[in-house]
Order: C-alpha cells, then sequence, then structure tokens
C-alpha cells in the first residue's frame, strides 16, 4: 500500500470518528438545552459551560499533545511526529477560537463582564496566542527538516511557559486582591447536570481524535504531493 | 574544552558587537527609543490621579522590553545580511559557545543601553534608588538575562524566515509576560521601598524563569544550529 | 421565570460553537477531497 492510500484510509478513519462526534455534539446540545435543569443564580446562559468547559479541556489537550510530541520528535526525529504536533495544533487553535468566544459569552451575563484577567483565562488566551505563532512560524519555513525542528523548539518552550503564565498571574492577583467579582459558585453539581458535562467531556474528547486523526492524514497527503514536486513528479 | 568554549564566547561577542558599524547606529536608536517612550509615558496620564511612582515600574520595563527588542533586531539582521550563521556552522565552536556569545553579546548591547536609560529614569520620575540601587539592578539584570536568552533562541529561528522582523515580536512576546510582569512588580516595591523580604515571592519567580529558560534555550539551541 | 434572562447569551454560544466546529470540519473534508482530486 502507498504512503498515500494508507493517508486516504487513515483520513477515512479520522471522519468517521469525527462524524460520530459531530452527532454526539448535536445530542449534547439537545440534552443541554432540553433536558437539563437551569440554574437559578446564573439563568439559562450558565449553559454555555456544558460547551465552554470541554471545549478549553479539548483545546489544553491539543495543546499538550504539541509540545509532548514535539519533545518526542527533538529526540527521535521521526517526521511523522512533526506532522502530528503541526496537526495538533491546528485542531487546538479551532477549539482555542470556541473557547475564546464562549467564554465571554458566559462571562457577561454572569460575571458582569466580558473579559477578567484571571489565571486561567490568561494562560488560555495565551495557549491560542502561541498555536498561532507556532502556525504562522510554520507557514514562514518552506524546508521540511527545518521546519519541523524549528516548530518542535517552539512547541517545547511554549508546553514550559504555560504553566509560568498560570502562576505570575495566579500570583498577581493573590498579592494584589481586587475587588471579588460575582463568580458562579462551583457547589457539587447535581447528577443531571453532571452527566450532561460528563457526557459533553467524551463528546469533545473524541472530536478532537476525529479531527487530530484527519488533520493528520491531510498533513501526510500534503508531504507527500510537496515529496513529489521536489521529486519533479508531475 | 572549557577554555576553548570561552575563548569561542568571547570571540562570538566580539565579532557582533565590534565588526559590526551598524552596532553604533542601533545603540543611539535603542537609546533615544527608551527616552522617547519614559518621556511619553510620562506625560500621557492624569497627574493628578496617577502619581509618579505609580507610573514608574510600567514606564521602566515598557521602555527597557522595547529597546531590547530594538537590540534583537539588530542583532539577527547582521546575520541576515551575512549568512553569518552559516560561517559559524563551519567553525570549531560548539552550539553552547555560539549560544553564549550571542547572548552575551545581545547583554551587552542592552545591558548598556539600560545602564544609560537608568538615570534619566530616576530623573525624570523622581526615583529613590539610592539604597535599593543593588537589589534594582540585580531584578534588571535577571530580567534582561531571561529575555536575552529566549529572544536569541527565538532570533535565530526566525532569521531563517521571510518576515523575520514582524516575526521575533510575534514569536518572543508571550514569553516576556512573566519576566516583565515580575520585573514590574518587583520595581514597584523597590521603588515603594518595601522590605526585602516582601520581594522573595516575585524575585523567586523572576529567578526561576530565568534558570529554566535560560537552560532550555541553551538545549534547543543545538537543535537549531544543526544542517 | 425566578431565573435572569439572559437566555439571548446562550444562544448566540451555542450557535457561534457550532458554526466554528462544523466550518473546521468541513473545511478537513473539503482539503482531503482537493488532496484526492489532485491525483485524480
Amino acid at each position: 500500500m502507498t504512503r498515500r492510500d494508507s493517508a486516504l484510509r487513515t483520513a477515512r478513519l479520522g471522519g468517521m470518528i469525527t462524524a460520530a462526534a459531530l452527532l454526539g455534539l448535536a445530542g449534547i446540545y439537545v440534552r443541554a438545552l432540553m433536558f437539563t435543569p437551569v440554574e437559578r443564580t446564573q439563568g439559562l446562559a450558565q449553559k454555555i459551560f456544558y460547551v465552554h468547559a470541554p471545549v478549553a479541556w479539548a483545546a489544553l489537550l491539543a495543546f499538550l499533545v504539541t509540545g509532548v510530541v514535539s519533545l518526542i520528535y527533538l529526540f527521535m526525529r521521526d517526521r511523522k511526529l512533526d506532522l502530528v504536533a503541526s496537526s495538533s495544533a491546528e485542531v487546538g487553535v479551532a477549539f482555542a477560537v470556541v473557547m475564546l468566544t464562549t467564554g465571554p459569552l458566559w462571562g457577561k451575563p454572569v460575571w458582569g463582564t466580558w473579559w477578567t484577567w484571571d489565571a486561567r483565562l490568561t494562560s488560555t488566551l495565551f495557549i491560542f496566542l502561541l498555536f498561532v505563532g507556532y502556525l504562522v512560524l510554520r507557514g514562514a519555513l518552506s524546508d521540511f527538516d527545518v521546519r519541523a525542528r524549528f516548530s518542535a523548539v517552539m512547541g517545547v518552550m511554549a508546553l514550559v511557559l504555560v504553566p509560568f503564565i498560570h502562576v505570575t498571574v495566579y500570583w498577581f492577583r493573590t498579592l494584589h486582591p481586587e475587588p471579588v467579582l460575582m463568580k458562579p459558585e462551583r457547589p457539587s453539581l447535581p447528577s443531571a447536570m453532571l452527566v450532561t458535562l460528563l457526557s459533553s467531556i467524551a463528546v469533545f474528547t473524541a472530536m478532537y481524535l476525529g479531527f487530530l486523526i484527519m488533520r493528520y492524514a491531510l498533513a501526510v497527503l500534503e508531504d507527500v504531493r510537496e515529496q513529489e514536486i521536489v521529486d519533479g513528479v508531475p | 574544552m572549557a577554555a576553548s568554549t570561552f575563548s569561542a564566547t568571547v570571540a562570538i561577542a566580539a565579532k557582533d558587537l565590534l565588526v559590526e558599524r551598524r552596532t553604533k547606529t542601533a545603540f543611539f536608536s535603542s537609546l533615544v527609543f527608551a527616552f522617547l517612550v519614559l518621556t511619553v509615558i510620562y506625560f500621557a496620564r492624569d497627574r493628578t490621579a496617577v502619581g509618579d511612582l505609580d507610573l514608574a515600574p510600567g514606564a521602566l520595563w515598557v521602555a527597557f522590553t522595547f529597546a531590547g527588542m530594538l537590540g534583537l533586531n539588530r542583532a539577527f539582521l547582521l546575520e541576515r545580511e551575512n549568512r553569518a550563521i552559516d560561517g559559524l556552522r563551519l567553525t570549531p565552536a560548539t552550539p553552547t559557545a555560539v549560544f553564549l556569545g550571542k547572548v552575551f553579546g545581545n547583554l551587552i548591547f542592552i545591558g548598556v543601553v539600560e545602564l544609560v536609560s537608568l538615570p534619566v529614569f530616576v530623573l525624570f520620575y523622581n526615583v529613590p534608588i539610592w539604597r535599593q540601587l543593588p537589589v534594582l539592578l540585580l531584578v534588571i539584570a535577571l530580567a534582561t538575562v531571561g529575555f536575552v536568552a529566549v529572544g536569541t533562541l527565538i532570533s535565530a529561528m526566525v532569521v531563517r524566515t521571510r518576515f523575520s522582523e514582524v516575526m521575533l515580536p510575534v514569536l518572543l512576546l508571550p514569553f516576556l509576560f512573566p519576566p516583565v510582569v515580575a520585573a514590574v512588580n518587583l520595581t514597584r516595591q523597590i521603588v515603594a521601598l518595601r522590605p526585602l523580604s516582601e520581594l522573595s515571592g516575585w524575585l523567586s519567580l523572576l529567578a526561576g524563569f530565568v534558570i529554566i529558560f535560560f537552560t532550555l534555550s541553551l538545549f534547543l539551541f543545538e537543535a537549531i544550529l544543526e544542517e | 421565570m425566578e431565573y435572569p434572562d439572559n437566555g439571548g447569551y446562550m444562544v448566540a454560544a451555542y450557535i457561534v460553537a457550532a458554526i466554528v466546529i462544523v466550518v473546521y470540519a468541513v473545511s478537513l473534508y473539503v482539503r482531503v477531497r482537493a488532496q484526492m482530486r489532485s491525483r485524480g
């Protein structure tokens, strides 16, 4: 089987997982909107949580994968690892965009403000910016090997940076207490809400895998095509 | 091998600083830039609402950060013009020596800009730093080392790309967040004459960042230099 | 209703999320198809 055929099979697998996850998402939507009780203090807007929290988890997962796989690449130098890392970064950007739009939409009605510079939000914003920087760097490098090596370096640096960002903001806030915003309480969720949340997390994790596999297959196909161009195949 | 690494480091730093005539113009540009930033920020606020000492730490570090980026920019523009990085690869210098040499050269450049800007800053903002000078210098030194280490690594990558002038800030700025925030807070405490014990929190964050990222940049530089 | 009237935000968020996700999924599909077509 050629590399292309293998990649197409992988793409098909990724497509199926993605399709299943999208159906799952529709199910989550129905369950969250119609069959999950409304939270009394926050109102309907609280339901954004069932999308926002799992997508943030998925974005974080994507980020971890990019960072860790980048590190492994630097030791093993297997091109496939570079393709996995970069695929995870692109998928991560998509999830991060959802996270950064749903977050403020939840924050405004519930906390009274679109944005607040707390440790978690600031870290997720930086994860998005680091992803974008990573992809921009890749876009600007044309040599395969250089691109893989340099991306891996950025991936590892970004991975180490984010905990520092978190601690910096946390320290800033604890040493300079700001007026306490009305924050949604986190009591233990009643079981109906918990089930919705956990199901959503499962769906988004599956979606991440589906997207990652498809994006990886695409990366392999693009790689094969680039190689053909280099070899002079029409 | 330590002796040859050291001499290689010094030689590379010297090359960067002395061989390039552009250093002088870049140096004066960075200096003027720092002065301008300090001045503009001073006037860009309501004096009845924001005191000199409230404004000072932020102003200082904005000036240092941007002047520092000009310095890094200069450093890699040299590389670009002459493809010097290829020449460096041919020398027997180890990647460690190349990295340290470049960092050292950048540190001297940026360090001089900072040292010259500092009295101007003290003057403009009426900052009482005489007693606290050693601590302030330590903070400036630490933050600058952290900034330059990561900046040197990223410059070395970015020199290969097409839009390098834009790429350097885009890639570097996230990494400046922890050291600059720590440095600003430390400067604020120093300027407010807080006791040294209060500084330990931010200082440990800054020191931790510098140690970890300097080491990381040093190790990763080898992957950048390979052919 | 005893709870605040902020359903608009919920609708907006759910719609935006769905759009971004579906657009991304479709983009992946389209790009893979483009790779298939380039080789006939």
